[in-house]
């Protein structure tokens, strides 16, 4: 990311952005109906949908890494990369529709948002600094000036950076002030009172609503989402590699900006930057008559807190000004606050009105130069305001509870006006103080939540009958530290977690104090009689129950006593573990024969499951090693030659036979072109291997530093690296043809693909180095790739999760928040899980 | 109000959902890390460090002082734990009252535990009566304390006073005093990982009344049973 040229990072908007949020703004403020403002949303899916997708989803992190690093600003400074990515999904389908989309606003300059920005940190903002400044290059100043003009006479807002009190929603890279790059359809509905917005989208999609991702199967990269003819449904129509992506949306919550061209009465004027608002009609007769405006978004729960203030710029004595919010559907004639689902503050009488005219003493009245703050807060479903910085209390229940709600402005009087912030500039009210407060406070209160082992599935299911034989201070113990009936499932988590990762000593040095522990918790109890002899039995009963049940065990357990004796078998880490370990990081090194045969050995299933797919990737991954060695061994050849060529005292003798055997071998090898050997790569590593065991062996011991001091051995090596070199050509390629063979009936469209990849490996002659697709299918992540889907493999044949329950959980709960606050939950909005459990 | 309407969650949809979930291997060893060195399994967190090639984000020894005073507590051994944690550092007695009486406490059940009624009776009488009056938290623990004496080993005596001398209430104490040095380190008092449990909890109990959801199974990771439909 940091080499990409300058030019993209500093120019992250499109210069075409006014032209395509008026194609996006105009519709939405218009018809305000749902169905006009999700058409968009559908057909992108679609479009997405019956596009092919090349990304295959281990490599779609990377894409979707730097991508959102352009697109959404990273919450407080943090470095671009994965920290940041935990709200936002793979974004495929966009980066699809970037390149063949016809859209027709689109200048090829454009491009450059599409590409990783090179500033971690609020692109938005960096642009508008960059704008500003002279060093434009001239396509730039020429869509600037478009820019302006039609800024001017449609008077669409420029977005503006996030405010800083949103960087306190967990949920704060959905929020947009803006509508991101054309591509990206703004979700402006969340819908959030009934099924999120994706939900409604795929139901209306064309294309095929739902393709299952199997998280709960192996996650095999390309060949086994592909082709697994296993999976119960039917095989989506288009490449099935990219369903997944292709259904992973990103939800963009758009933020209020502005006041709505459309959303108000004639009678109230906005200005060119949407801020203002002039009552430019005759004064409204009594209270029947009033003029509304609506601001041009609804408020997303998911900001947790929204605040907006109103500097009051002009009022006329007796009026009545109303500043507050409203549902979209509620009569802009009368004042918010007046209507039901609308709720206001009067500067008259500094009444706060909740939907209908008998309001109740608020606060003070206001009048031209105050400056109202005017916040909800959705962990509470209830308003506060401010007057000139001054926070004035809490005031109305359930505010937008069941209804989106807009900020929404009221004014009778002629010439009356009002300027808003929407937080494109600083606030009078110190308003970030206050949302840190709030949010310390829930998240305090989530954190006083009771874990229920029982309903999590861990730890006793107690019936009614067992609850009652407890003691009554047992059951309501609250705090976990102490409490044994949670130690037991927590220790659990952790050590399946570590058996999974083949962390084996810590695991066993974990079991080991475990284990200790139970015993002086239970065993060191003197004198009193009663309690031992209750032990042992619950010990035994614990036993059986673990076993037979499979982790619950009987209320007896309470103590914490038994569970452990059984975690031995029941992880089997020693013997099991071991095995599986030895395994991987054979496949990690890259010695694909050790791994095969104990794979053959210990889990011969393994290698048939899925048709035979583990037993295929192992061999193509073989073939892979064998084409890096024969490669190394060239590059050895070259080595010495070149060394050879630098010492003229040794000139012609051992060249001649060492060029002739290189280019046959580059011939051989790729029939393209001469190799260039000036960049050992550092993933190449010595690999042992069985089938050519000369190669490392001669090569590695004759060539260090002997050539140039020790012409004649020398010459001698050169023939010998030769020779290896071309044996391990040989050896690679009829290995090759072996496979090839042995897999040209299998038809299954990821087997073939992953064969052709697999062979353009031979194509280059430092296939690491070139990067790429090819460089990730011959480079150390693939074998570890590779390795990780063997040990799911493994434990999915001895009936064991593909994922540690560990990693369920963390994603369950990030998964569960996040929808809650799409479902307009705001204290979801203060429970930032990666921020909270994964970041110091 | 009009109700809302439960959106049905279909697993597929959610298993996407899980899926998009970013989270790595390091960011998981992290959470594991924490929970060895909070909870104190030195050895653990020590292998842990190497095999998963991780910064530990403390001193293992201060893991180690730790644990001392905590199993000082859990064998019973009061007044060596009293002494470490004032090793350690003396403020986290001085300024935290309930702690030390909560350790005194612990003190007069230990004596009444090994039957050394005269010790137990002068300890009340001098340490912890004058605490006594200065809340009325620390009354009803001492008279509940007391109780113990009054019943001996009765087969009266009720479940509130007898558990008292079971090792739940040492390793209550000692968890007590674990959080207090902990905070003292300006550590998390608790693990995330419960913290994560906590959460869970919440959420999944706040979404069930929005949308049926399927639910996770810890026990082995997967939706199973509780997933029904």
């Amino acid at each position: 990311m940091s080499t990409r040229p300058s030019r993209s990072a500093s120019i992250p908007i499109p210069p075409s952005s006014t032209a395509r949020s008026l194609e996006n703004v105009i519709p939405m403020s218009f018809s305000p109906n749902p169905p006009a403002r999700q058409r968009p949303a559908s057909t992108v899916n679609a479009a997405a949908s019956f596009s092919p997708v090349r990304v295959a989803p281990p490599m779609a992190r990377s894409v979707s890494a730097s991508y959102s690093s352009a697109l959404n600003a990273p919450p407080r400074g943090r470095p671009a990369g994965l920290a940041q990515l935990n709200t936002a999904p793979v974004f495929e389908p966009r980066i699809i529709r970037a390149t063949t989309s016809p859209t027709p606003s689109r200048d090829p300059a454009c491009n450059a948002p599409y590409s990783p920005s090179t500033s971690p940190v609020r692109p938005r903002r960096l642009s508008a600094g960059v704008r500003s400044q002279s060093a434009v290059s001239a396509t730039n100043l020429g869509h600037r000036a478009s820019t302006s003009t039609i800024h001017a006479t449609h008077t669409t807002t420029q977005g503006f950076p996030r405010p800083a009190y949103l960087e306190y929603s967990s949920m704060r890279d959905m929020l947009h002030t803006e509508p991101a790059p054309s591509t990206l359809t703004p979700v402006t509905r969340p819908a959030p009172y009934a099924v999120s917005s994706q939900d409604s989208r795929s139901s209306v999609s064309p294309a095929p609503p739902s393709i299952p991702y199997p998280y709960f199967r192996r996650e095999l990269s390309p060949v086994g989402d592909s082709d697994d003819e296993s999976i119960a449904t039917p095989p989506p129509p288009q490449p099935a590699i990219g369903a997944v992506t292709v259904l992973s949306t990103n939800t963009v919550l758009m933020l209020p900006t502005r006041w709505s061209e459309q959303d108000r009465m004639p009678s109230l004027s906005v200005s060119l930057d949407g801020r203002e608002l002039t009552f430019t009609g005759p004064s409204c007769m009594g209270d029947r008559e009033s003029s509304a405006a609506r601001a041009n978004h609804p408020i997303p729960p998911a900001c947790g807190i929204y605040y907006y203030e109103v500097e009051i710029l002009h009022k006329c004595p007796k009026g009545p000004i109303s500043i507050g919010f409203s549902a979209p559907d509620v009569r802009l004639s009368r004042l918010p606050g007046w209507e039901r689902n609308s709720w206001g503050y009067h500067a008259d009488d500094g009444w706060a009105f909740p939907g209908h005219k008998e309001g109740s003493a608020y606060g003070p009245t206001f009048d031209t130069g105050d400056v109202i703050g005017c916040g909800i807060d959705f962990s509470q479903n209830r308003v506060f305001y401010t007057k000139n910085g001054s926070f004035l209390g809490l005031v109305f229940e359930n505010v937008g509870k069941n209804t989106e709600i807009y900020p929404c402005i009221g004014m009778r009087q002629t010439n009356e006006s009002i300027r808003a912030n929407f937080g494109s500039a600083p606030f009078r009210f110190a308003i970030e103080e206050h949302v840190r407060a709030r949010r310390d406070t829930v998240w305090g209160d989530i954190m006083a939540t009771r874990v229920d082992w029982s309903v999590l599935g861990l730890g006793p299911r107690k019936t009614e009958e067992k609850r009652e034989s407890e003691t009554p201070k047992l059951a309501e113990k609250g705090d976990i530290n102490e409490d044994d009936e949670s130690k037991t499932p927590l220790r659990k988590l952790v050590l399946a977690y570590l058996a999974h990762h083949g962390y084996a000593r810590t695991a066993r040095a974990f079991q080991k104090q475990c284990t200790e522990r139970s015993h002086a918790a239970a065993g060191k109890e003197p004198v009193q009689t009663k309690i031992e002899p209750e032990d042992d039995v619950a010990m035994a009963v614990d036993s059986e129950d673990t076993r037979a049940a499979g982790g619950s065990s009987s209320a007896a357990d309470s103590v914490g006593t038994g569970a452990w004796l059984d975690y031995e078998s029941e992880y089997g880490l020693d013997r099991d573990l071991n095995t599986r370990l030895s395994i991987t990081n054979a496949i990690i090194r890259g010695d694909m024969d050790t791994a095969m045969s104990l794979i053959r050995e210990h889990h011969p299933s393994v290698l048939e499951r899925e048709q035979g797919l583990i037993l295929f990737r192992l061999r193509c991954r073989k073939f892979v090693e064998l084409v890096l060695e024969a490669g190394e061994a060239l590059r050895k050849v070259k080595e010495v030659e070149r060394e050879a060529a630098a010492h003229p005292k040794e000139p012609s003798v051992g060249s001649k036979p060492l060029d002739g055997v290189g280019e046959g071998i580059v011939g051989e090898m790729d029939g393209v072109g001469a190799m260039d050997v000036d960049d050992p790569s550092p993933e190449a590593r010595t690999v042992s291997s069985a089938t050519s065991p000369m190669v490392p062996t001669t090569a590695g011991t004759v060539l260090p530093g002997s050539s140039s001091a020790a012409p004649t051995p020398s010459r001698d090596a050169h023939a010998a690296l030769a020779a290896a070199a071309k044996a391990a050509l040989h050896t690679a390629l009829s290995y090759g043809q072996t496979l090839e063979a042995d897999y040209k009936s299998d038809m299954r469209p990821g087997v073939r693909a992953h064969l052709r990849r697999t062979f353009g490996v031979v194509a280059y002659d430092d296939p690491i180095a070139t990067g790429g697709e090819v460089g990730e299918t011959a480079g150390q992540a693939s074998r570890d790739a590779l390795a990780a889907e063997v040990n799911q493999a493994i434990l999915e044949s001895q009936g064991r999760p593909a994922h540690p329950a560990l990693e369920t959980l963390y994603r369950q709960t990030s998964a569960c928040v996040t929808r809650l606050g799409l479902l307009g939950v705001g204290a979801a909005a203060f429970a930032d899980v990666r921020k909270e459990f994964l970041e110091d | 109000m009009p109700v809302q309407q439960k959106a049905k969650i279909y697993q597929e949809e959610w298993e996407r959902r899980l899926h998009d979930v970013q989270v790595s291997k390091e960011d998981l060893n992290r959470l594991v890390m924490d929970y060895l060195v909070i909870e104190g399994y030195k050895t653990a967190a020590e292998e842990f460090s190497k095999e998963a090639g991780m910064e530990s984000p403390v001193d293992f020894d201060s893991i180690e002082n730790r644990m001392n005073i905590r199993e000082a507590l859990q064998r019973g051994d009061v007044g060596e734990a009293i002494t470490r944690v004032n090793d350690l550092n003396p403020e986290i007695l001085d300024t935290n009252p309930s702690l030390y009486f909560r350790l005194q406490q612990q003190k007069l059940i230990e004596y009444i535990r090994q039957g050394k009624i005269a010790e137990a009776l002068q300890f009340a009488q001098e340490e912890l009566a004058p605490r006594g009056e200065e809340s009325p938290e620390f009354l009803s623990e001492l008279e509940r304390t007391m109780a113990l004496l009054a019943f001996e080993s009765s087969p009266m005596m009720p479940a509130s006073v007898s558990e008292l001398l079971s090792p739940a209430q040492r390793m209550k104490t000692a968890a007590e005093v674990n959080a207090a040095i902990l905070e003292s380190f300006s550590q998390g008092k608790e693990a995330k990982l419960v913290g994560l449990l906590r959460l869970l909890c919440w959420g999944e109990a706040m979404l069930e009344e929005r949308a049926d959801l399927p639910k996770l199974d810890l026990s082995d990771g997967t939706f199973g049973e509780r997933m029904s439909g």
